[in-house]
């Protein structure tokens, strides 16, 4: 029999690579998505008259943007055991992400709303338009629009910051790379094989991150129907 | 500093503020608990082939074939197999991360300290590896002068701190010593030439040779003292009875012919091991 061509050993890969990048893909899309809505509460526990949420909210996004993300992850994986809980590897992982990636969504989010003049809420009220319209028709669409790409730019770096998350435990994608690179002891052909998976992975969020953008502009007409129903009719 | 030293020292910095934490009071015997609860959960680093390794998306090898072989005697308890970095097995069996380590832990004084020790499983005696063809190195002392690697925190990399310090004492230039997360990264060095060898144990570089004897040539010669393999557990009254249920049930293997069946399996030689006591460590 011959030795396998580099064609053949890399179709042997796959479906190791595939299993890994299962792992990375459930981790950061968690992250993501659960320290968005984290990372909103946060946003609005910061702008509360209450100094000590406020307080609180403020020492979190610094402690969480202030320390590497590995010792984040390696506190969240020994300190519960060390405390008689059991946190199985993959949640702690999973934990860790998501309160690292609320820290920063916190801080584009604030970015977003501070880039809404003021002078477009009192304008809105001196047409007459209730508050909660106003958020809903003319502060968030705006928002929206204002923090997408950094949004994106954040869930790119958060597939990417979990390739760490091995240290736990959890066999993501570097993880599996490093497997296969100490049973094949072939590093350079494993390592830019799970570059490209990460860049296929990257490059998707990046690609559906511009598409839905893209389909962001219903803002500016809602928030013009909504002028014109509070002006009374036709302008 | 790089990265393993900041991993490293994360890692010690997390261990040191876990066994003040860990300071618990006495805790139930291990075993008993293992049986009631009927989970098992065992540290492993699936990186260090024939050992321990991944194919097909499960850890293989000598060690798990071992494990499986003795978990028979356990056959309620079900199986819960962490695959982590190797600078992560030991601070993670002392933050009870998990009950037992099965991975190729060299049997050293200053883990034996700490941890207790199965009896052998393997030798783990260091030797060197050279690229193939590189006719500047013949025997294992011409590494004097040259620049030579290991995994840091193994006990190869201490047997080859010992063995440069010997030839410095013989009056010859000592190695450069590079220190490794893994052993991969060392082998990838020595194969692009950033490294002249790589002091890793015997066992290991047999299968090294054996996957990629086009790029890799073993100096068939120990380096350093005779050292062993074992897992290991923690120390104390509560997890003695496990020790000696992992102990007693490789002593039965050696004695059954089916130690040596699996070295013949994995490695492609038998090892003279011995299985009824845990030998002093040299290093």
């Amino acid at each position: 029999m011959n030795a396998p061509t580099l064609l053949e050993r890399l179709a042997g890969y796959l479906p190791l690579l595939a299993h890994g990048a299962a792992t990375t893909l459930l981790v950061s899309l968690v992250a993501i998505a659960a320290g968005f809505v984290l990372g909103a509460a946060l946003l609005g526990l910061s702008r509360s008259r209450a100094r000590l949420a406020a307080g609180a909210a403020a020492a979190y996004v610094s402690f969480f943007r202030g320390t590497p993300l590995l010792v984040q992850l390696l506190m969240l994986f020994y300190l519960p055991s060390a405390m008689g809980l059991e946190l199985p590897p993959l949640a702690a992982a999973m934990l860790a992400m998501t309160l690292n990636s609320a820290a920063f969504q916190c801080e584009i989010l604030r970015a977003g709303l501070a880039s809404i003049p003021a002078g477009q809420i009192e304008a809105a009220a001196s047409f007459g338009i209730a508050r909660r319209q106003v958020f809903r028709h003319i502060e968030l669409p705006q928002i929206a629009r204002a923090v997408w790409p950094a949004v994106v730019s954040e869930a790119i770096d958060v597939v990417k910051n979990s390739a760490i998350v091995s240290v736990i435990a959890v066999a993501d994608l570097a993880r599996v790379g490093r497997q296969l690179v100490a049973s094949t002891y072939r590093p350079l052909e494993v390592f830019m094989a799970v570059g490209v998976v990460y860049l296929v992975m990257t490059a998707a969020i990046f690609a559906l991150g511009s598409w839905l953008g893209a389909r962001m502009g219903g803002g500016r007409a809602g928030a013009r129907r909504i002028v014109e129903q509070a002006a009374g009719g036709q302008p | 500093m790089s990265l393993h030293q900041r991993l490293g020292a994360a890692l010690c910095a997390a261990a040191a503020v876990l066994a003040c934490l860990a300071a618990a009071p006495a805790r139930a015997d291990q075993l008993a608990e293992i049986r009631k609860k009927q989970e098992i959960v065992i540290g492993t680093e699936a990186q260090f082939a024939p050992f321990e390794f991944i194919q097909d998306g499960k850890i293989v090898g000598y060690g798990p074939d071992l494990m499986n072989l003795i978990l028979a005697d356990l056959p309620d308890v079900k199986l819960k197999q962490l695959d982590l970095p190797f600078q992560g097995i030991l601070p993670g069996l002392a933050a009870r991360r998990f009950d037992f380590v099965i991975t190729s832990v060299t049997i050293t004084k200053e883990r034996a300290a700490k941890f207790a020790f199965t009896v052998p499983i393997a030798d783990a005696t260091t030797a060197l590896v050279k690229r193939k063809g590189d006719e500047s190195i013949k025997a294992s002392a011409d590494i004097a002068g040259k620049t030579v690697g290991s995994q840091a925190g193994s006990a190869q990399l201490k047997a080859l701190q010992e063995y440069s310090a010997r030839l410095k004492a013989d009056g010859k230039a000592p190695a450069t010593i590079r220190e490794y997360v893994s052993f991969d990264e060392a082998y990838a060095d020595l194969a692009a030439g950033r490294l002249d060898a790589v002091a890793q144990s015997l066992a290991n570089l047999a299968t090294l040779a054996k996957t990629r004897g086009d790029v890799y040539e073993v100096l068939n010669a120990p380096i350093g003292p005779k050292t062993y393999f074992g897992w290991v557990g923690r120390q104390g009254e509560d997890s003695a009875a496990l020790v000696k249920f992992f102990s007693d049930g490789i002593a039965k293997a050696a004695a059954s012919g089916k130690l040596a069946e699996l070295q013949q399996k994995w490695f492609g030689f038998t090892m003279d091991v011995p299985t009824d006591h845990v030998p002093e460590p040299a290093i």
